[in-house]
């Protein structure tokens, strides 16, 4: 692989681990606040 | 600063922090693959951040018994979790074209690797312990106790010579890094450290609606003292 090959799997692999965790957290953060609701 | 602010000046930054560590010069020694350290070194700079935090929580939890203390521990430690894992990866990615292994036991990849182990128990354990002040009591002290292995995983570079480089900007001497690529570095460690505050707020944000969730009695459940159910409307449940 080039260098400019693992430089694109480093950032993807941090851009796209970050952008998860984000999405989780807000999925996670909107399943608890809609089940606090309903109770 | 509102969470908003936070989050929108996160993302421009990272967004910056991205676009500035492709255009910067390429290193004189490794060429463009040096560019991995502009999410490497902040991946591992968050670490020892996230996890100081999280032993100032335990710290201040234990002092005043307010839980709000023992969520930042919580969240710090798991973001401090995130970033230690994207260290190690990455560490891993810039270690197979450079070195020519994905992994060796130097003193700082095993240390690195023992810290996030640390710490996945750390989280493991605050699921574990039920009760909200019980389980605080516990993982302060974790917490705390764990912290200890900061600077030995940070001084690991002088204390034992391995693979890895000795620091290169947090070093007792002047910083060894051109200006450019010491620019591209502080701009993507102040992004990824925002990034950090608003992912930290966030995470919090979900403990306290976790936590109030898990205080609330459920509908179908009876109040403690209570002799009967709330009768049913329409039958009951079938």
């Amino acid at each position: 692989m080039s260098d400019w090959g693992w430089v694109a799997f480093a950032y993807t692999i941090v851009y796209g681990v970050l952008i998860g965790y984000v999405a989780s957290l807000v999925v996670r953060t909107r399943r608890v606040r809609s089940e606090a609701a309903r109770r | 600063m509102t969470k908003r602010t936070v989050e929108i000046g996160a993302f421009g930054a990272m967004i910056i922090a991205f676009a500035v560590g492709l255009a910067v010069p390429p290193d004189a020694v490794q060429g463009d693959l040096q560019r991995i350290m502009y999410v490497h070194v902040p991946s591992a700079w968050l670490a020892y951040l996230a996890f100081g935090i999280t032993m100032i929580g335990s710290v201040v939890y234990l002092a005043t018994g307010n839980l709000r203390w023992d969520r930042l521990a919580g969240a710090s430690a798991e973001v401090g979790v995130v970033f230690t894992g994207l260290a190690l990866a990455t560490g891993l990615i810039w270690g197979k074209p450079v070195w020519g292994v994905w992994w060796t036991w130097d003193a700082r990849l095993v240390l690195t690797a023992a810290m996030f182990f640390v710490y996945l128990a750390y989280l493991a354990l605050r699921r574990g312990v039920d009760g909200a002040d019980r389980r605080a009591k516990r993982s302060a002290v974790f917490g705390i106790v764990a912290a200890l292995q900061i600077p030995v995983v940070h001084f690991s570079v002088v204390w034992w010579r391995g693979l890895h480089q000795p620091p290169t900007v947090l070093r007792p001497d002047n910083p060894q890094i051109d200006p450019p690529l010491l620019f591209a570095l502080l701009m993507a460690v102040f992004a990824f450290t925002l990034a950090y505050a608003a992912l930290v707020r966030r995470r919090m944000a979900l403990a306290t609606a976790e936590d109030s969730l898990t205080d609330a009695p459920r509908p179908d459940e009876q109040v403690a003292g209570a002799a009967v159910s709330a009768p049913q409307i329409g039958g009951g449940r079938r």
